[in-house]
């Protein structure tokens, strides 16, 4: 089996593990009216079982369109993918997605919002709800399994959506920026809830996100987008105790973290905004 | 939402319950005496606008009839089924529409122009098409109902959240679970307020229909009281008339409250 170059093998313990996700490769090419746009651009990483990886990337970097190429919702260009071994064309059973935009059914309440990716696989209603209670139980919202997502607060949705993408046991949870919409101090505390759920299932999650702060809280590894073309531009090991809590965020050692990634991150996020301005100027 | 409009219409209610209350009972007795006043002065046609006793008098009239319950009956039939007739036709060119861009800019705005047009002028036609009996007042409420389905089913699909087609397809649902499952409950609203619309529209296609050329139904009952000169009852039954949709459209209201709760 060929691996990427580059990333990989450089974490400690899980290198002799098959990796959960393997992008080898992989790229996407949009065609636009004023010719083609490279969304994503030969990126090769990969996720070790029990791992935490976060993709950062500035605004328009094609963090999404991995996310949904991974997902396979959108096929690539070119390159491949796959989820314990297996190739990823289209949607996998294997890889459960977690969607940016408030993605509960507001028609269904918490337990058949949870047990819906049950309810598609045919499992029966008893068994399935019983199932979904152990999720809901999981992201703290026992207590809650009756109510409507009109009756919810934004970061308890969120935490529905996670525990309907925990509720199909998938390989790999790929959440794309869940708690983009939450302010900063609730998505600090979710980062805790993720951080004890990640623990309690030794849950595999490949997070999309431009949050310095909550890819360092969450992650073992981080890997750094360039700005258009979405290029990988490093992978950083994050070597945090665990288990961690929101409260790391103050250490000393974090701060090096975010000076680091910042540091990356500045030179392709000034890109994106000078081409933002320029676009703005032209129109 | 429903529930805010429902908490404010409380606070308001709270505030302002007895003065509301007045308001509506002064205006309806101010109604209810001046129309008294004229019809006892005699200044319009005494025939033409009787007293209230006399209209009451007629509802009960109307209710005694031992054929009003058969006549009603024909009415809520012919409205039923044209609601059918109209949500199944609507409801399956709406999903073509809403889901096939290049139908739907060939037809909706068609459907926009035709859809205020009083149907009304069809019933010549429907009545060589269809008989003097009941098969054409269905089909002019089928026609009248058509319309508003049609449309909101088109939108409602063009405004279905695309997030939750996307989660449908990540866990690997099958077009018909796509359906029932995702597109069908998010698209209650629309579908259900496309409903109440085309429950009125077709009330009135029918029972136009009916006062047109009719051997049946509540419609043809108008008309023969007004031939007969018999004002009472035909005040009696165009009353009970009003009753009934006001009935049916609160059942519609309530449903859609229920659901958005």
């Amino acid at each position: 089996m060929k691996v990427n170059k580059k990333p990989a093998v450089s974490v400690g313990g899980a290198s002799s593990e098959q990796p959960v996700l393997v992008v080898d490769k992989i790229s996407k090419v949009y065609q636009t009216n004023s010719g083609s746009l490279i969304a994503v651009d030969g990126m090769s990483f990969s996720v070790n079982p029990q791992e935490v990886v976060s993709v950062i990337g500035p605004s328009g970097c094609g963090k999404s369109t991995l996310f949904n190429l991974i997902g396979g919702l959108t096929p690539p260009s070119s390159g491949k993918i796959s989820v314990s071994g297996m190739p990823v064309n289209g949607p996998h059973p294997s890889i459960s997605m977690v969607f940016q935009e408030e993605s509960i059914f507001p028609w269904r309440n918490v337990v058949n919002n949870v047990a819906f990716p049950l309810e598609i696989n045919g499992v029966p209603k008893a068994e399935r709800e019983e199932h979904a209670r152990r999720f809901i139980q999981m992201v703290g919202l026992e207590g809650f399994e009756n109510h409507t997502p009109s009756q919810l607060s934004g970061g308890m949705r969120q935490r529905v959506a996670i525990a309907r993408g925990l509720a199909s046991e998938p390989k790999l949870l790929l959440m794309d920026e869940p708690f983009a919409a939450l302010d900063e101090q609730t998505r600090l505390l979710l980062g805790d809830k993720v951080i004890q759920m990640q623990q309690e299932l030794k849950q595999t999650i490949l997070l999309i996100t431009h949050n310095i702060t909550e890819a360092i809280q969450l992650s073992d590894r981080i890997v750094v987008m360039s700005y258009r073309p979405g290029r990988l531009k490093r992978i950083i090991d994050i070597d945090l105790p665990r288990p961690r809590t929101s409260e790391i965020v103050s250490s000393e050692e974090f701060g090096r973290y975010v000076a680091m990634i910042w540091d990356d991150l500045r030179e392709e996020a000034s890109k994106g905004m000078a081409a933002a301005d320029s676009a703005r100027a032209t129109t | 939402m429903a529930n805010i409009a429902n908490t404010n219409e409380l606070k308001a209610n709270k505030t302002g319950v007895s003065a509301k209350l007045i308001v509506r009972i002064v205006s309806i007795t101010v109604v209810l005496a001046l129309w008294e006043g004229i019809a006892r002065s005699g200044l319009l046609y005494k025939d033409v606008v009787p007293t209230i006793s006399a209209i009451l008098y007629g509802i009960w009239e109307v209710l005694a009839d031992p054929t009003f319950f058969r006549q009603a009956g024909v009415t809520l039939g012919e409205i039923t089924l044209s609601v059918i007739l109209g949500a199944a036709t609507g409801i399956t060119v709406g999903i073509i529409l809403g889901s096939r861009p290049f139908f739907a800019k060939i037809f909706e705005p068609l459907l926009h122009y035709l859809a205020p047009t009083p149907k009304i002028i069809f019933f010549p036609l429907l009545i060589m098409w269809f008989g003097i009996g009941e098969g054409s007042k269905i089909a002019m409420g089928t026609i009248s109902s058509f319309f508003p389905i049609v449309l909101s089913v088109a939108s409602g699909m063009r405004h279905i959240n695309p997030v939750y087609v996307r989660v449908g397809r990540s866990f690997r649902a099958t077009a018909w679970q796509q359906a029932t499952k995702i597109y069908i409950p998010a698209m209650r609203d629309p579908v259900v307020n496309g409903l109440r619309l085309a429950f009125g529209v077709s009330t009135i296609g029918v029972l136009l229909a009916e006062t047109k050329f009719a051997q049946s139904g509540l419609g043809f009952m108008v008309t023969r009281y007004y031939q007969q000169f018999n004002m009472p009852s035909m005040y009696g039954i165009v009353l009970i008339i009003f009753a009934f949709a006001i009935f049916v459209n609160w059942l519609f209201g309530k449903l859609i409250v229920e659901e958005t709760q």
